[in-house]
């Protein structure tokens, strides 16, 4: 168990922006019944509100893998974690602007 | 960032049970921690901003219409349909063409698409004066408020993805829905007229529709990601001011998840072709610098490709972005009617109905 927690970070973040698309959808399909003035920001709400929570779990999770991190392989395991969390960074790279 | 105990995370992470370590894990120890907040804090901030443009984007405040078709002495229908697929409920208007008789008629039909943040009168092209022109003109228009426009049912802009399902509900209505002015029949066939998002709209519509049998597109952009990278920075984002390019493809992707908005999928030139045989006009100017002239050279070049193409172009000079009806007047009234003339043949009402 204590070898596997290195790399309980990268399990919850993916877990995490599954659980955050999936109440994205959820949030939409429900508030969407109200018109989509309520939808637009019942939708934003929900999504800052999880990603916050997500944040913190992240956090959490991550400072308790850290603290039993003790060998190279942890650490690489964790450095795979950061990676993923900086995904969404990289689409800042993804502009194809026209003339 | 005290308040957010970033310091305190910090020094939990870098000297938790260092105690035993060798100096070259403690050193590694420490780069993982200052990745691992860093990746954090900029990822989680990142895509929060992208969250709120992403929902700003697919907004547009619906603007009043001022002004009705009466105002140019014609008579016309309040009418009430809904969009294909997904129902929501779209209001427009109703013109009869009028013959040189003084007679009215539906024979000709013409659907005409406004652009974005505006909606049927469209002050800023002109639209509704140009509609008039068509009228008068012997051509019937159904002028309609897209989704999130006027007087239709607030939605999401989708630069066109979602707004094909308005012009279709349009096309729909005048083939088989309830007939506007039961008097002057249902109309034999249809044409469609679309300014700035609105041609980018019909164009992506025609493609999947037959029944549009003839197309004026004016200031189409060929696809609408490029644009929305280009002219978003240039906006200012209630509360965050303006907000620098990078966070606009993460906005994009964001305002799929939140809101089913795809802007990747608003892409006339992927469709375009399918338009053809029927006959397509492409209008643009030439001083445009909203959506520049290559969107034109790409829609003309992918609308050209099959061998039973029937395009015709216009570059009008000096005009700017969906300013082509507004510099030239008489001339751009001249050369549309004169397009539906030959695609859609003469009007076979014979005498229509007295206005």
């Amino acid at each position: 168990m204590r070898a596997t927690r290195p790399g309980l970070p990268l399990v919850v973040v993916l877990a995490v922006a599954a659980a955050l698309l999936a109440i994205a959808t959820v949030a939409r399909v429900i508030s969407a019944r109200a018109g989509f003035l309520v939808e637009r920001e019942s939708v934003l709400v929900v999504w800052l509100v999880g990603l916050f929570v997500a944040a913190v779990l992240v956090a959490w999770v991550s400072r308790a893998a850290f603290r039993r991190a003790s060998s190279p392989l942890n650490l690489w395991l964790l450095a795979l974690t950061a990676v993923a969390l900086a995904s969404p960074l990289l689409l800042i790279f993804a502009q194809h602007p026209s003339s | 960032m005290t308040f957010l105990g970033i310091p305190a995370l910090w020094r939990l992470m870098m000297f938790a049970g260092e105690g035993h370590m060798t100096r070259q894990l403690r050193r590694g120890r420490r780069a993982v921690a200052a990745l691992l907040l860093t990746a954090g804090i900029l990822s989680f901030g990142y895509v929060a901003v992208a969250s709120y443009v992403a929902e700003q984007l697919v907004y547009a405040a619906p603007t009043p219409i001022d002004k009705t078709p009466a105002s140019l002495g014609l008579r016309f229908a309040y009418v009430s349909f809904p969009s294909r697929q997904d129902h929501l409920t779209l209001r427009g208007w109703f013109i009869p063409g009028v013959l040189p008789n003084g007679r009215l008629t539906a024979d000709r039909a013409i659907v005409v698409v406004h652009g974005t943040r505006t909606n049927r009168e469209s002050k800023g092209d002109h639209q509704l004066q140009l509609t008039g022109e068509l009228a008068k003109h012997g051509l019937a228009v159904l002028a309609f408020d897209m989704r999130g426009a006027g007087e239709s049912t607030p939605a999401p802009l989708s630069m066109g993805t979602l707004e094909q399902r308005d012009v279709l509900g349009a096309v729909d209505l005048l083939h088989n829905g309830p007939i506007p002015m039961p008097e002057l029949g249902r109309p034999r066939v249809i044409g469609g007229l679309g300014i700035s998002m609105g041609a980018a709209t019909l164009l992506m519509a025609a493609a999947r529709e037959p029944a549009i049998q003839a197309v004026v597109s004016d200031s189409a952009y060929a696809e609408v990601v490029p644009l929305l990278e280009r002219e978003v920075p240039k906006r200012k984002v209630a509360v965050l001011g303006h907000v620098p390019g990078g966070f606009v493809p993460a906005a994009l992707v964001m305002s799929r998840i939140l809101y089913d908005v795809d802007y990747f999928a608003a892409r006339p030139v992927d469709s375009i072709a399918t338009i053809a045989p029927r006959p397509l006009f492409l209008i643009h100017g030439l001083a445009d610098d909203y959506v520049p002239l290559s969107n034109f050279q790409r829609l003309n070049a992918a609308a050209s490709a099959p061998s039973t193409a029937h395009v015709t172009t216009w570059l009008v000079p000096k005009a700017r972005h969906a300013q082509a009806f507004k510099v030239t007047g008489a001339e751009y009234v001249t050369r549309v009617v004169s397009f539906f003339d030959a695609s859609l043949g003469a009007d076979r009402s014979l005498t229509g109905v007295a206005a």
